[in-house]
C-alpha cells in the first residue's frame, strides 16, 4: 500500500431535505490498491458516500479527491470509475458482451480493440463462450460476473461495488466473494465496496469503515476492529458483546477501574477520553469470558448463575445471570472435556482487564 | 441516482404541451358569456344572453332529455349484460370464453363509421330508425367493452376460491353473484357504468345515421348547429357538456380513491 | 329422488347461460350489421369484387385514401414526438407533479371530441382568438388559415391522438428501470448517450404500440376532419358518409368502410404479434 492515498473525503456532508445530514463531515481516506468496506445498517450513510464518489449525487459541503483531483463536481461520465450495481444493472436490450463493451463504446473505440478486451474480459470472470446471450439468459451468479466484466473492462483505477451480492443464495454469494477477492489481488485494483453484511465486510476487506446515522464510527482492518471497537456501536454491530454501562472511578494509564450500578468494581482497558467520573460503556465479548477454574488467575472475577446454555455444535452459548443482569452471554468452545452446564447451576466466571474495554459515553 | 433526468427546456417544453391538450376545450366558457351575436370572446362584458337562449329553448331542453333517458338506459343495459358477460368469462376462463371477451372490445376497435353504416341497414329493416329504442340498443352495445373492461380489471383482483367457498356453502349461482360477487366487484361495475354513460352522452356518429327525423341527442343537435350557423348557444351546450363530463369524471376518480383505499397492501 | 343441486344448471353451465345476454346483444346488434356491410360490399350494386376495384380505378377514392393516410401519418409522427417527450417528463418528475400531469393528460380525454374539435373551430377561426392575438401582437398582418384546411384537421387530430400516445408511452416508461440509466452513466456515457444507447431502445416497443393505435385509430376519424376540414378535406369515414347520405351508393361506401375495418383489425392483430397488448396499457 502506498503511502499516497487514492480517494480524500474531506469534510463532505450530504444532505437530501436540508434538514438532516445522510452523511455528516466525513473525512476519509481510500488507498491506493486497498480493498475498502463501506459498512453500516441501512441509512446508515454508506451507500450516500458511495454515491457521491460514484458522482451521482454531490456533496452539500465538503471536498472529494481522486489521486489529488477534484472531482466533486466532476459529473458522473467523467469520473472513469468503474461501478456494480446492486442489482447488476444489465441492459437488457444489448448481448452479454454488447454489455461489457458499452463502457468500451461510450469511449469511441475501434470495433475489433473492443471484441478484443470483451473477450479477456469474459475470460477474466470465466464466461467464455456465453458473450451473445441476453442477461435474462443468464443465471443470478452469472449475471453478477457480466456486471463485474463490465465494471472492469474498461481499466479503471477504481471500481465501487453496491452491495453486489445481496440478491445471491448464501452458498453462490460465498463463491462469488471469493472470486471477487481474487480479481482484486491479481488486478490491483483499488474496490470500494459497500455491504450491511458485517461478515461479508470480514471476510474481504484489507480495511473497514463503519457507519451510523450519517457518521464514520471508525476505519481499521478487520481484525482491530473486531479486538478494539471504539464505541459501543462498532463493538454491537460487528459480532456480539455484552455491555454493561459504569462510572469510572480511577483511571490509571491504559487501565481503570468502572463501578456498576450495582456496586462491584470491574478492572477495564481504558479506551480514548475515558477519565474518572465519567460515565462508560464496558464492552466484553463472550468468548473471552473464563468459566469455572479457567477464571481463576483473571482480574475480574463473580460468581453467576446458569440461565440457559445453547449448543451450537462447535461451541456452547451460555446465557447467565450476573452482575445485576440476565442476558449476560458467554461462548464457550466445544473443547475436549467439557463438562456439561446444567441450567440453575452457580458458576464462576472471570476476564482479563485488557479483554474489557471502557468506552467513555 | 433514482430519477431521470431532464433538461429545463426539455422540462419546459413538456409543460407546454400539456397546457396545449387541456386549456383549449375550456375557451367555449368565455365564449358562451359573450355579449355579441357571433362565436366570439366577450367585448364588452360578460352577458348571459345566450345562456337564456339555450335554457328556453325547447328543442336544446327536449335534447338534454333525451341523451340523459337515452345513455341512462343504454347504460343500464350494457351494465348488466357486461358485468354478467365478464364473471362468465372470469369463472369458466376456458380458450372460448377468452374468445367471448376478447369479442366484446370489438366495439372500442372496430372504426365507428363503418358500424354507423351496419346499424342503418339493419334498422331500415327493422324499421327502428329515428327510434329511441333502436339508439338504446345502439349505445348499449357499444357501450360493453367499458363494462367488461373495467369488471373484468376487478375480477382480476379477486380471489377465485372465493366463488368456489361461496358455492361450496351451498349458496346457488344467483346467490353466489349477488352475495359474494358483485359487492366485491362494485367499484369496477360502477367505474363501466360511468364510462358506458359517458360514451352514450358523447356519441355522434350512430345517432346521425339512426336518428332519422325524430331524435336529436345533445351531440346530434350541435352537430347540426356548428353545420348551419356557428351560433355562441353552441358554446354554451359546450360549456354545460364539458362540466356534465367534469362531474362524472370526478366521480369516478373519487371512486378510484376509494377503490386503491379499501385495497389491501399487496 | 333429485336434489335440488341437481335440478339446477351445474356451474359451469350457469356461468355460460349468464354470458348470454351480452352474446346475443353483441351478436345481434353489432356483428350482424357488420356482416351486412361486409356483405353489401360484395353485392352491390351487383355481386362481384367491382367495389374493391375501385380502389385501384377511381381517383377520387385513392384521393380519399391518401389523404387519410397522410393525415394519419403526419398525426402519429407529431403525436409520437410530443407524446415521448411528455411521458418523459412525466417519468422524471416526482410522483406528486406526475399525478398531476397525468390529470392534465386525462382531463381532455373524457372531453368529447365534438366538443373539443368545436373549441378549436372557435380558437382558430379567421376572427377567432388565436387570429386576433396574433394580429394585435402585430405579428401578421391579415388572419392565418388555420381551420377549414389540412392545418386545422392536424391540430384537431393531433390534439385528440396525444392523450392516446402519451399514455401507451408513460405505462412503457414506468416500467423501465431508471437504474439501468444511472448505470449507463457511471460507464461512461454522457447523457446523450445514455438516452440514445439505453433510454430509448427499452422504449422501442411503447413507440411501436403508441404509433400503431394512433395510426389506425386516426383512420377512421370522422367528426374532427369533418368540423376542422369544412368539408374541404375528404378522409375515409367522411368520405363514406357522403358516399351514402348524398349519393347513396352502398356499395362503395360499404367496400370503404369493409376495407377500413380490415385495415384497421389487421394492424391491431400484428401489433398484438410484436408486444403484449395487454401490458403496454399496464393491464
Amino acid at each position: 500500500m502506498s503511502a499516497k492515498p487514492l480517494v480524500r473525503f474531506t469534510d463532505v456532508s450530504k444532505s437530501y431535505d436540508g434538514k438532516t445530514d445522510a452523511v455528516r463531515t466525513l473525512n476519509l481516506d481510500v488507498q491506493t490498491g486497498e480493498f475498502l468496506t463501506l459498512l453500516g445498517p441501512s441509512g446508515s450513510g454508506k451507500t450516500t458516500t458511495l454515491t457521491m464518489l460514484a458522482g451521482f449525487e454531490q456533496p452539500t459541503s465538503g471536498r472529494i479527491f481522486v489521486s489529488d483531483e477534484d472531482v466533486t463536481t466532476v459529473p458522473v461520465d467523467k469520473r472513469g470509475i468503474g461501478m456494480v450495481f446492486q442489482n447488476y444493472a444489465l441492459f437488457p436490450n444489448m448481448t452479454v458482451g454488447e454489455n461489457i463493451g458499452f463502457p468500451l463504446r461510450v469511449r469511441g473505440l475501434a470495433r475489433a480493440a473492443i471484441g478484443e478486451k470483451v473477450a479477456r474480459a469474459l475470460a477474466m470472470v470465466r464466461l467464455e463462450g456465453l458473450a451473445d446471450r441476453r442477461p435474462q439468459q443468464l443465471s443470478g451468479g452469472q449475471q453478477q460476473r457480466v456486471a463485474v466484466a463490465r465494471a472492469l473492462v474498461f481499466e479503471p483505477r477504481l471500481v465501487l461495488l453496491d452491495e453486489p451480492l445481496g440478491a445471491l443464495d448464501r452458498q453462490l454469494r460465498e463463491q462469488m466473494q471469493y472470486e471477487l477477492k481474487q480479481l482484486h489481488r491479481r488486478l490491483d485494483v483499488t474496490m470500494v465496496y459497500v455491504t450491511h453484511d458485517q461478515v461479508e465486510a470480514m471476510t474481504m476487506s484489507d480495511r473497514v469503515a463503519v457507519f451510523s446515522t450519517g457518521l464514520l464510527r471508525q476505519v481499521a482492518e478487520p481484525r482491530r476492529l473486531y479486538e478494539e471497537p471504539e464505541s459501543l456501536f462498532v463493538a454491537q454491530f460487528l459480532g456480539e458483546s455484552n455491555a454493561l454501562a459504569a462510572t469510572i472511578a480511577q483511571r490509571d494509564g491504559a487501565q481503570c477501574k468502572a463501578v456498576l450500578p450495582t456496586g462491584e468494581t470491574i478492572v477495564a482497558a481504558a479506551v480514548g477520553t475515558c477519565a474518572a467520573g465519567g460515565e462508560a460503556d464496558l464492552v466484553l465479548r463472550p468468548e473471552k469470558v473464563a468459566l469455572g477454574a479457567a477464571a481463576l488467575g483473571c482480574t475480574n472475577r463473580f460468581p453467576a448463575r446458569v440461565v440457559e446454555a445453547t449448543f451450537l455444535g462447535d461451541q456452547l452459548r451460555v446465557r447467565l445471570m450476573t452482575l445485576g443482569r440476565e442476558d449476560f452471554v458467554i461462548k464457550l468452545p466445544n473443547a475436549a472435556g467439557q463438562g456439561a452446564i446444567e441450567p440453575g447451576s452457580a458458576v464462576e466466571i472471570g476476564w482479563r482487564a485488557e479483554d474489557c474495554r471502557a468506552l467513555a459515553r | 441516482m433514482k430519477t431521470l433526468q431532464i433538461s429545463g427546456t426539455m422540462a419546459a417544453l413538456a409543460w407546454a404541451v400539456l397546457s396545449l391538450l387541456a386549456l383549449p376545450a375550456f375557451i367555449v366558457i368565455p365564449v358562451s358569456f359573450t355579449d355579441t351575436r357571433y362565436l366570439s370572446l366577450p367585448e364588452e362584458g360578460l352577458s348571459l344572453q345566450h345562456w337564456r337562449t339555450f335554457l328556453t329553448s325547447r328543442e336544446w331542453l327536449s335534447s338534454i332529455w333525451q341523451s340523459l333517458w337515452i345513455a341512462t338506459v343504454s347504460t343500464a343495459m350494457a351494465v348488466v349484460a357486461g358485468t354478467l358477460c365478464a364473471v362468465g368469462c372470469w369463472r369458466l376462463s376456458s380458450r372460448i370464453s377468452e374468445h367471448v371477451r376478447t369479442a366484446m372490445i370489438l366495439p372500442l376497435a372496430v372504426p365507428t363509421i363503418v358500424y354507423a353504416l351496419g346499424i342503418y341497414r339493419l334498422y331500415v329493416q327493422l324499421d327502428l330508425v329515428g327510434t329511441a329504442l333502436g339508439v338504446v340498443l345502439a349505445h348499449a352495445v357499444t357501450g360493453l367493452p367499458y363494462v367488461v373492461l373495467t369488471v373484468s380489471g376487478s375480477l382480476s383482483n379477486l380471489d377465485p376460491r372465493l366463488e368456489q367457498a361461496a358455492r361450496g356453502l351451498g349458496a346457488s349461482v344467483g346467490q353466489t353473484l349477488r352475495w359474494v360477487i358483485v359487492p366485491n366487484i362494485m367499484p369496477g361495475v360502477l367505474s363501466g357504468a360511468i364510462f358506458a354513460f359517458i360514451h352514450s352522452w358523447d356519441e355522434l356518429i350512430v345517432v346521425i345515421f339512426i336518428g332519422g327525423r325524430a331524435l336529436f341527442t345533445l351531440p346530434r343537435r350541435m352537430w347540426d348547429g356548428i353545420n348551419d350557423n356557428l351560433d355562441p348557444v353552441i358554446a354554451v351546450v359546450a360549456t354545460g357538456m364539458i362540466l356534465f363530463t367534469l362531474l362524472i369524471l370526478t366521480a369516478e376518480l373519487s371512486l378510484g380513491a376509494r377503490r386503491t383505499e379499501s385495497t389491501p397492501a399487496a | 329422488m333429485l336434489s335440488l343441486a341437481e335440478r339446477r344448471p351445474t356451474g359451469r353451465t350457469a356461468y355460460w347461460l349468464i354470458m348470454l345476454p351480452a352474446v346475443a346483444m353483441l351478436l345481434l346488434i353489432y356483428l350482424v350489421p357488420l356482416a351486412d356491410v361486409l356483405l353489401t360490399s360484395v353485392t352491390d350494386p351487383k355481386p362481384g369484387f367491382g367495389n374493391y376495384a375501385m380502389l385501384f380505378t377511381s381517383s377520387s377514392v385513392q384521393r380519399a385514401l391518401l389523404t387519410t393516410l397522410r393525415i394519419a401519418a403526419i398525426t402519429t409522427a407529431v403525436a409520437l414526438l410530443l407524446g415521448y417527450l411528455v411521458a418523459y417528463a412525466m417519468r422524471a418528475a416526482s410522483s406528486r407533479t406526475q399525478r398531476f400531469m397525468l390529470f392534465c393528460v386525462l382531463l381532455p380525454f373524457w372531453i368529447s371530441v365534438l366538443v373539443r374539435s368545436f373549441a378549436w373551430l372557435t380558437l382558430l377561426r379567421g376572427s377567432g382568438p388565436v387570429n386576433n392575438a396574433l394580429m394585435a401582437m402585430g405579428l401578421i398582418d391579415e388572419p392565418l388559415a388555420l381551420v377549414r384546411n389540412e392545418t386545422g384537421v392536424l391540430i384537431g387530430m393531433i390534439h385528440v391522438m396525444l392523450p392516446y400516445a402519451i399514455l401507451t408511452l408513460y405505462a412503457n416508461m414506468r416500467g423501465i428501470d431508471i437504474g439501468l440509466v444511472a448505470a449507463a452513466r457511471s460507464l461512461g456515457a454522457s447523457r446523450l448517450q445514455a438516452f440514445r444507447m439505453v433510454f430509448l431502445p427499452l422504449t422501442r416497443p411503447g413507440l411501436i404500440g403508441a404509433g400503431t393505435l394512433v395510426f389506425i385509430l386516426s383512420l377512421g376519424f370522422y367528426v374532427t376532419p369533418a368540423l376542422l376540414g369544412g368539408g374541404k378535406v375528404l378522409m375515409i369515414a367522411e368520405y363514406v358518409a357522403v358516399q351514402i347520405n348524398d349519393t347513396l351508393r352502398w356499395g362503395l361506401g360499404t367496400m370503404l368502410a369493409t376495407t377500413l375495418m380490415i385495415a384497421v383489425l389487421g394492424a391491431l392483430w400484428a401489433l398484438s404479434r410484436v408486444v403484449d397488448v395487454k401490458r403496454l396499457f399496464g393491464a
